[in-house]
């Protein structure tokens, strides 16, 4: 009599894929970016990135808010750039109406959005250690972050949601001996980079973590669309400061970061490297603004309304190309007011990104994609 | 090729540097914390000066001012007829859904509304972070005098109007 004798469960040897969520929360994906992947032991065989967990239907609701609302609701969709995201919709609002907004506003918004960009990278350069087991950078990273804040505080009178730029200009004049006090932060946050530079970019432990990691091609990078930051460290040379003057960037000469590798410490390198170009360029707007009197607004009529007709405001905010799709029908709301937002597009490339990678660099690829879920959701 | 740790001992010697420093911690609850006159902390009513003509109630993006009035008949000696007159009843600002964007108190045309960088106004239950009309006023003492502009712009129009009514040139 023969018996039969089952070892282990399902099909013996074989071996089942498994199917794991990262997220909705998850202390490595910033927000509530759900990965839905299917791994083989420690493999990724594939990975999708679902996303919607925080849509807010904001561009829905630009469509019944006035256009001084519609800044407060767009400088929160993507919160570590508010500064920036406020100017796409003050260009685009600005344009349609063939409003001239004056010099000065023109070289503080250039100024305000430089120093915007630093605060945003500084945060990511120093989140993006701390993902990946480096604790102390992001205390560094604070310091300085905290130095530019105080600045855009003094002006704005907020720290992260600045509402300060208005149709036609900025919303007042900055305080009397802000400009100063700008560039000393500017002077202070320069000379302690170094500190945040020697921690981490040349650090054996970060290199073994994120070189030759999470390699984004070139063409893949185009392909998704990605930009910014990203999409430079894939040798994409593509700046809107550059390539599409708006503000002041016409008349100054942007320096735009690259590299080649595409790996995840490329889209670090470029980050920390463009903190240094962003300080010089508000520095140098700043000089600009002191030659400079005049208003900083231009009166506007009691009733804000766009004439009918379309126009495409793009700018190169710190995560990449941020653009706005303005469609007025003449009214005081806008009719349509699409979004583009650079992190959407940067994170599809990780459908591209992450199979074939081990679960432990999955969270240094997703750490450097940079993107605010936020920005992804609307 | 690079030393073998070299990166390594160059954070360490940050790190290092960062240890004979100075501290910079602030000693929060202890030390106040020096905030700009233009901090949006919370919003402070002067009742006297509101006129309810519901300007800020409209304009806000997510309608968290809440205002009752009711009209009162003023009689002025010597007039043909009773002038009318708003009293406002209840003026509430909800906290919990403010989005700290300061619409109110740029539309507000009689400078009823002041921001104030105080911001200890935590509750433990959401719905205490509705503040009533005597809740806000009590914040009125706090509101800082507001920075002089740079002189290169131009001055606020505030000062403008003072200057102008009183028949001088501003600043």
């Amino acid at each position: 009599m023969t018996s039969e004798l089952t070892v282990g469960t399902g099909a013996g040897l074989d071996t089942a894929d498994m199917v794991l969520n990262i997220g909705p929360q998850h202390p490595s994906t910033h927000g509530v970016l759900r990965l839905k992947l299917v791994l083989d032991g420690e493999r990724v065989l594939s990975a999708e990135p679902i996303i919607g967990y925080m849509h807010r239907g904001a561009e829905k609701l630009f469509e019944v808010r006035d256009y001084r609302q519609i800044i407060m609701l767009a400088n929160r969709h993507d919160w570590l750039s508010a500064f920036c995201n406020e100017l796409g919709v003050v260009l685009a609002v600005e344009r349609l109406m063939g409003i001239e907004v004056p010099d000065r506003a023109v070289w503080l918004r250039t100024a305000l959005a430089e120093l915007n960009r630093v605060l945003n990278h500084l945060m990511f350069l120093g989140s993006y250690p701390l993902e990946i087991g480096a604790i102390t950078p992001v205390f560094y990273a604070f310091r300085e972050r905290e130095t530019i804040q105080a600045v855009l505080e003094e002006a704005s009178g907020g720290r992260m949601h600045y509402m300060y730029n208005r149709v036609g200009g900025l919303k007042e004049e900055v305080p009397a001996g802000w400009t100063t006090r700008a560039r000393t932060a500017i002077d202070q946050v320069r000379r302690r980079m170094p500190d945040l530079d020697n921690l981490i970019r040349r650090n054996e432990i970060f290199l073994a973590r994120t070189v030759g990691v999470g390699v984004l091609s070139a063409a893949d990078a185009a392909a998704y669309g990605a930009s910014g930051p990203v999409a430079r460290a894939s040798g994409l040379d593509f700046d809107l400061r550059r390539d599409e003057p708006y503000l002041a960037y016409g008349a100054l000469d942007v320096p735009v970061v690259t590299r080649t590798t595409g790996d995840c410490h490329a889209r670090f390198e470029v980050l920390l490297d463009q903190v240094y170009a962003s300080l010089d360029l508000a520095q140098t707007c700043l000089d600009e603004v002191d030659k400079l009197t005049g208003p900083v607004n231009v009166r506007l009529p009691k009733v804000v309304k766009a004439p009918e007709g379309h126009t495409y405001a793009w700018t190169e905010n710190p995560l990449g190309i941020n653009g706005y799709y303005l469609v007025s029908h003449g009214e005081k709301t806008p009719w349509r007011l699409k979004l583009r937002t650079a992190s959407y597009s940067n994170v599809q490339a990780l459908s591209k990104l992450l199979p074939g990678t081990l679960v432990p660099d999955l969270i240094a690829i997703l750490g450097s994609m940079f993107f605010v879920v936020g920005d992804v959701d609307k | 090729m690079e030393l073998p740790g070299k990166g390594l001992v160059k954070g360490l010697a940050v790190t290092l540097g960062t240890l004979t420093q100075r501290t910079g911690t602030q000693q929060y609850p202890d030390v106040e914390p020096d905030l700009p006159p233009r901090t949006r902390g919370v919003i402070a009513l002067i009742e006297e000066n509101c006129t309810v003509c519901m300007l800020c109630a409209r304009e806000c993006p997510d309608w968290c001012i809440y205002i009752d009035s009711h009209k009162e008949e003023v009689v002025v000696p010597g007039a043909a007829r009773a002038r009318q007159r708003n009293v406002l009843d209840r003026f509430a600002i909800d906290f919990s859904l403010c989005m700290y964007c300061g619409i109110c108190i740029e539309v507000c045309p009689f400078d009823a509304l002041h921001w104030t960088p105080e911001f200890e106004y935590a509750e433990h239950d959401i719905r205490d972070l509705l503040h009533e009309k005597d809740r806000l006023e009590e914040w009125v003492a706090t509101v800082p005098a507001p920075p002089a502009h740079d002189h290169r712009g131009e001055p606020a129009k505030e000062q403008t109007a003072a200057a102008k009514r009183s028949g001088q040139s501003a600043v």
